[in-house]
């Protein structure tokens, strides 16, 4: 049961700082990634390939993050300038290109994925997990709590207003998907190493729209909302496994009732609740005052 | 070549017919719908469904189902959307995802994972060195009728024209006495009915199941993107010049092209060509920042 236990901790650490990192993005800065499953699967697959190659787990880490890094560049420079629209369009496309490669790249191991050495100890992938977590919050918090993240705020509110106070939305936008896939890289090298393997149907369309879940459930712009958020979606997720055992439901209606429970929640969500859980605190500065 | 094209027709006849709903709802409520891919899904196994009828011709079992989804997109606009008319269009996206999700995922609890197929019965034509089926020529023309009915109906109907009014401007529209909610509910009803439609003819060609959504995804959106989001038509020319991009990319033989051995793009790569295609579109067409207004 204490195995269970930390099993789900690592768990909703893990998508916590998918969630954080699509907060940058969407709650911060108002971009709208429908790929947010790539950085994520580019970090797991680079962690099983250097591992292949019998290359030490900080090689991978490093090749994840690069990789990440460099495809956020690439994604960019077709969506710069767009409307959200397209955003949406190019990073969705990006994402299934990723899965699609995957699936048909002998050397990516095909649909049944490449195998990557787990943690030894179940104790330290806790612990690295909430590392990592705590590194996104950090990362996170600093970014909101600065020049830089209140800019961003204006650019979610209004980019024309941001283009008039002197600042180049692009370059700013970049910046935070470098940062954000540079997070959800890290959250995916973790992933591989807790999971023991990655394949093509790890990250599909539908893990995008978990995090999603996770982010509009909590609230977007704030990242104990994303946390509460990431936690309630994945604790459904595995507590579904026991009300399956109790009333005795075959393993594929369970898997899509989940689903159904998560597309159900966002839709409930931005009817009734659209600020979310935790609510995002509206600063409000009067300029006269000062 | 000849076969290229007829490939192409038949593969860009099930995307335009699912697409220019997208095209629809993106020119009147501006916002991209993904939820329209399972209405095309839920066509297609409803068509099964209402086809296991005794009795019940084919052909009516494709009415029915056109008719069923497009109720059911209807009461999707009446229980969700409908309720959400202010928010940001990225705020509809992400919404039209939740309710693509529920759906999805009632459809695989209903009808199961497995695959299922028609069974139509169909024959070879041959024509010079290219092949084609009835069935596939059913396609084609079906999907060409109701391109022309779409038309004649967006262009010389009175209910039409206030469609188009409501996509140029919907304020104006309303202040002019065009009842604009009950233009939606049928631009819905529209829409619906074509993606099942849309959605049987593939079936027809291929099989039921239900990640059938995410092999159309792309090439939906891709043509509807190379033709502009909001024009109903452009969608239509979106899908034949990329279906006809796919098909020519696989056909052609590189090896031989460069002086090698014979070496052919595998047929799972077609999606690259869509993706491929939206990020040339939108390279080349820098109007579509949001700076310069919509």
């Amino acid at each position: 049961m204490l195995d269970f236990a930390i099993y789900c901790l690592t768990i909703i650490a893990v998508w916590s700082v998918l969630g954080l990192s699509l907060n940058i993005q969407f709650g911060l800065t108002g971009l709208v990634n429908f790929g947010q499953v790539l950085p994520f699967g580019l970090g797991a697959y680079a962690a099983a390939l250097a591992a292949q190659a019998g290359l030490p787990w900080p090689a991978g880490a490093a090749l994840g993050l690069v990789v990440a890094v460099a495809v956020s560049l690439m994604v960019l420079l077709p969506a710069r300038r767009l409307s959200q629209d397209y955003w949406a369009l190019i990073t969705l496309g990006a994402g299934e290109l990723f899965r699609l490669t995957a699936l048909n790249a002998p050397s990516l191991g095909g649909a049944d994925g490449l195998t990557v050495p787990r943690f030894a100890d179940p104790h330290l992938a806790l612990g690295a997990a909430l590392a990592l977590m705590a590194a996104a919050w950090l990362v996170s918090h600093r970014i909101s709590h600065s020049p830089f993240g209140r800019l961003l705020k204006v650019l979610r509110e209004d980019e024309v207003l941001a283009a008039t106070l002197g600042r180049n939305p692009v370059s700013y936008q970049r910046t935070v998907s470098i940062i954000a896939w540079a997070m959800a890289a890290a959250g995916g090298v973790l992933y591989a190493h807790i999971v023991g393997y990655v394949s093509p149907s790890s990250f599909t369309v539908t893990e995008t729209f978990i995090v999603w879940t996770a982010l509009i459930l909590g609230g977007p712009g704030n990242n104990l909302g994303v946390v509460v958020g990431a936690a309630a979606v994945q604790l459904l997720s595995v507590s579904s496994r026991f009300v399956a055992s109790w009333i005795d439901l075959p393993a594929d209606v369970l898997a899509n009732g989940r689903l159904a429970l998560f597309g159900l929640v966002l839709v409930l969500m931005f009817l009734f609740r659209p600020q979310g859980l935790v609510p995002e605190k509206k600063e409000v500065r009067d300029a006269q005052r000062r | 070549m000849l076969q290229v094209l007829f490939n192409s027709l038949v593969y860009a006849s099930m995307i335009a017919v699912i697409a220019v709903g997208v095209a629809l709802c993106y020119s009147i409520l501006r916002f991209a719908n993904f939820a329209h891919i399972q209405f095309a899904v839920v066509g297609g196994y409803l068509t099964y469904s209402f086809a296991a009828i005794p009795g019940l011709p084919l052909p009516a079992a494709v009415a029915l189902s056109a008719v069923a989804t497009g109720l059911i997109a209807i009461l999707v606009d009446i229980l969700v959307f409908s309720r959400l008319r202010d928010i940001t269009p990225e705020g509809k996206m992400i919404v039209s995802w939740g309710v693509a999700l529920f759906i999805r995922s009632v459809v695989a609890i209903i009808y199961g994972g497995g695959g299922r197929a028609f069974d139509i019965s169909s024959e070879a034509v041959i024509v010079g060195d290219a092949v084609f089926t009835t069935l596939d020529a059913l396609v084609v023309a079906v999907a060409a009728v109701l391109m022309l009915l779409l038309h004649l109906f967006l262009n010389r109907t009175r209910i039409g024209s206030g469609l188009r009014a409501l996509a140029s401007n919907a304020d104006l529209a309303v202040t002019r006495g065009i009842p604009g909610e009950r233009l939606i509910r049928l631009m819905w009803f529209l829409s619906g009915a074509l993606a099942a439609i849309g959605g049987t003819l593939l079936a027809f060609e291929t099989r039921l199941q239900p990640n059938m959504d995410l092999i159309i995804l792309l090439p939906v959106f891709a043509a509807v993107t190379i033709g502009g989001l909001s024009n109903v038509f452009g969608a239509v020319l979106g899908a034949l010049i990329l279906s006809f991009a796919q098909n020519l990319l696989i056909y052609v033989d590189f090896g031989a092209l460069f002086g090698g051995d014979s070496w052919q793009i595998p047929t799972q790569f077609r999606d690259y060509v869509a993706v491929l295609a939206l990020v040339v579109v939108l390279l080349l067409r820098p109007r579509l920042s949001p700076l310069a207004g919509r």
